[in-house]
């Protein structure tokens, strides 16, 4: 199969379906000649033209509430934000306009957008370009929330999302951009709420997702050497959550270690920790829920601070020897 | 200061030890080094030696019980100290007595702070754990938790489970039988594999290789299961030793030709040899009394009255009644006493009293082309006699070959109670009785 990067993919994923289908536009910051703030849609305004991969200004409110109001009247908009950080400038069209307009109107009206946005750590942007603020938006109800690990899930997880009559907020991670891999060119979808085993094991299981999936692979890799088994489910989206996929491989494994990036206290490992010991896994828990996620400080400049800020791949190591009474 | 009796750990997999016998009692005084119980291992019996001079103040536990290691099983101190009234929890207060090494890991130690506690402490588990303790019915307080803090896991529980599969008289017996003690079904609790389930198994499994429709399957019950399991204690319990010997029976058959038509006149009853062998044996017992002794746990009980125990085949069974005082009794009231039982047996007749308190057995085969056989004790006698045909043989006396009723004499006897040589007298002075009997006279 054809190998391209994340960026790529995304591209690919966005090009496909406006070739297909006229209600598709995007609207963002210097999202035309210059391709944006991590170049996803460079090429794409001699393609399809400067109004359907419109230039906004810099207003997130804005262009939020210009996308829910389009979508309202038929249209399918796609809003990229430079950084994820600056959701909080959009969320009260997202929040109390995008998720609650069908509701409040009984289905008259819905909301057909996705909201992609670069998220994480890792690129020395300091603590206003760094966050993974996914908890605040799967929150909400009436959002949808999406955070894929690799090319090939993003192309078909955004195809999906596009698809979707609900707001979508669609994570792509800054560091996972210019990852590779196999993508297959035509076009396909992922459902929303499926989780991948992104590997087997028996010992215990990580669920992961975005950046920590690629660490918890490694990590996987390494403790193999130690004769330590162990699973890697990535949700792939936060909200729908496929609650079958973690339980039953917690059930197998008995051990679980829930890992983010964000700010551990008040994130979604939390609720994802939570939903476990409430199911049915609890009878086959044979140690504590162990999570990870980042320190509960702003996420620092300073390269070797950021770093320490998040969980790395020594971090999940150490967790899953935790639960094994192996550390 | 009282100091602790422990279980100890004698092998790097013993968990625990059964207690076989103490040599002590309660206040007895106890010196270094002198034995003061005996336990069974899964490997081996030992004899476990005091560590402490002092009086034996307390023993925690009876013969049979099965005691984890270094559990307190009882203390040594001065007369008078005051001990606990209940053992103290195991691994508590390990003092001098305790062979366990610094080997233990910190979370076994810690697993033991818990366990130190109050005792009401909550138990440290995973759900993992309780579930299957749950499932198992296994008490999770019993349990030595492997996490921190003792946290018991699921494979603590586990290994519990497994460990306590057989007891190690079981394992013993499986590990002899070549029996795989996963496919035997325990009886204990927990599903614990025990000896009878071990046997049983293997003569289970032994039934089983003959095909179903071969065979007519006969359960064992009523008198059948009674003399399988008195057969089963006695070849099981005691040591068989059988001496044969064979007797010149030519003027015992004089003397019974004599005394047949006297005694059938007074009696009504046809004296046999097995009265006349009846007679003979009673004689000899005051000089052998081992011989018509019970062997009763540890003693030996030397039985004043001489009651022989007669055996008589009835449908399907054995049973065997008592002649009492036979040496008090002449030939005639012998016969008549003898004939009388024989035929309560074979009718079904017997009062329980007629059935006991025998002292020797005489099993009589000479009807059959049956010379010598071994036959089985009769628990707790300590010997019996088996008697054979008589048959014309050739023998030599003075130089000379002559034709001559013989007769063979089998006596077994319990080598604990009876040595060879005292065995080996008593069937010489029989025979010596029996070929010149007009001994039975005096």
């Amino acid at each position: 199969m054809r190998e391209i990067t994340y960026s790529e993919a995304v591209r690919e994923a966005l090009s496909q379906e406006m070739r297909k289908n006229d209600d598709v536009y995007i609207l963002g910051e210097d999202i035309g000649v210059y391709g944006g703030a991590f170049g996803v849609t460079r090429g794409m305004i001699e393609e399809f033209g400067p109004d359907r991969i419109r230039n906004t200004p810099i207003s997130e409110a804005g262009i939020a509430g210009a996308a829910v109001g389009s979508a309202l009247t038929g249209m399918r908009p796609i809003v990229e934000l430079q950084f994820s950080d600056f959701i909080t400038i959009a969320m009260d069209q997202m929040a109390n306009q995008a998720a609650k307009i069908r509701y409040m109107y009984g289905g008259k009206g819905h909301v057909p957008m996705v909201l992609r946005t670069p998220s994480g750590s890792g690129t020395g942007a300091a603590a206003q370009h760094s966050q993974s603020l996914e908890a605040w938006v799967a929150h909400i109800p009436g959002l949808k929330v999406v955070q894929p690990s690799t090319g090939y899930d993003a192309k078909g997880l955004l195809k999906a999302a596009i698809d979707d009559d609900n707001p979508v907020i669609f994570y792509e991670h800054k560091t996972l951009y210019g990852t590779k891999s196999d993508v297959p060119e035509e076009q396909y979808s992922i459902p929303l709420g499926q989780a991948a085993i992104k590997r087997e094991g028996t010992d215990v299981t990580i669920v992961a997702y975005a950046v920590m999936v690629p660490r918890a692979l490694e990590a996987a890799k390494e403790l193999e050497k130690e004769g330590i088994s162990v699973e890697v489910v990535d949700p792939r989206t936060l909200v729908p959550l496929d609650k079958e996929t973690i339980v039953k491989s917690v059930s197998k494994t008995g051990r679980v270690v829930v890992a983010h990036e964000a700010v551990k206290r008040g994130g979604y490992g939390g609720e994802i920790a939570s939903m476990i010991a409430e199911s049915d896994a609890f009878d086959f828990l044979d140690a504590p829920i162990k999570r990870l996620g980042g320190a509960e400080s702003p996420i620092p400049y300073n390269p070797e601070l950021e770093k320490a800020h998040v969980p790395q791949v020594p971090d999940l190591i150490q967790a899953v020897k935790e639960t094994l009474n192996k550390a | 200061m009282a100091k602790e009796v422990f279980m100890p750990k004698l092998s790097s997999t013993m968990e625990e030890g059964t207690l076989l016998e103490w040599f002590k009692e309660e206040g007895d005084s106890v010196e270094v080094g002198e034995p003061l119980f005996e336990i069974m291992t899964d490997k081996i019996n030992i004899e476990v030696e005091s560590y402490e001079e002092g009086v034996l103040l307390k023993r925690y536990y009876d013969v049979d019980a099965e005691i984890p290691v270094n559990a307190v099983i009882g203390y040594v101190g001065e007369e008078g100290e005051n001990v606990p009234e209940n053992p103290p929890e195991a691994g508590a207060d390990n003092g001098e007595g305790a062979e366990e090494e610094t080997a233990r890991s910190e979370a076994d130690a810690s697993a033991d702070e818990v366990q130190d506690g109050t005792g009401d402490d909550k138990v440290r588990a995973t759900p993992a754990a309780r579930r299957i303790a749950r499932e198992a019915n296994v008490n999770l307080a019993s349990v030595q938790g492997s996490g921190p803090k003792g946290r018991r896991h699921e494979h603590d529980v586990k290994n519990v489970l497994d460990s306590t599969k057989a007891t190690p008289l079981a394992d013993k017996i499986a590990a002899d039988q070549g029996v795989d003690l996963s496919a035997v079904e325990g009886s204990g609790p927990h599903g614990k594999v025990r000896k009878d389930d071990v046997l049983q198994h293997t003569t289970h499994a032994a039934a089983q290789s003959v095909p179903a429709d071969d065979v007519e399957r006969i359960k064992l019950k009523g008198l059948r299961k009674a003399v399988a399991d008195k057969m089963v204690q006695s070849t099981t319990e005691i040591p068989h030793v059988t001496l044969t010997s064979e007797i010149d029976m030519t003027h015992v058959i004089d003397v019974r030709k004599t005394l047949l038509p006297i005694i059938e006149k007074q009696t009504g009853y046809r004296v046999s040899y097995t009265e006349i062998l009846m007679k003979a044996v009673s004689q000899l017992m005051d000089a052998h009394p081992r011989v018509n002794a019970s062997l009763d746990g540890n003693e030996i009980v030397l039985n004043k009255s001489v009651n022989i125990g007669l055996a008589v085949a009835v449908e399907d069974g054995l049973i065997v009644p008592s002649v009492k005082d036979a040496d008090k009794k002449g030939l005639a009231q012998l016969t008549k006493v003898s004939k009388t039982l024989g035929q309560k047996a074979r009718d079904n007749k017997l009062t329980p009293d007629e059935m006991a308190g025998s002292t020797f057995s005489i099993s009589n085969l000479g009807m059959y082309a049956i010379d010598g056989f071994t036959p089985i004790i009769n628990p707790p006698e300590t010997a019996i006699l088996g008697v054979g045909r008589i048959v014309e043989k050739p023998v030599v006396i003075d130089g000379e070959i002559e034709v001559r009723p013989i007769m063979t004499l089998s006596l077994s006897f319990d080598h604990r109670a009876i040595d060879g040589a005292p065995a080996a007298a008593f069937l010489t002075d029989l025979k010596e009785r029996l070929e010149n009997p007009y001994g039975l006279l005096i």
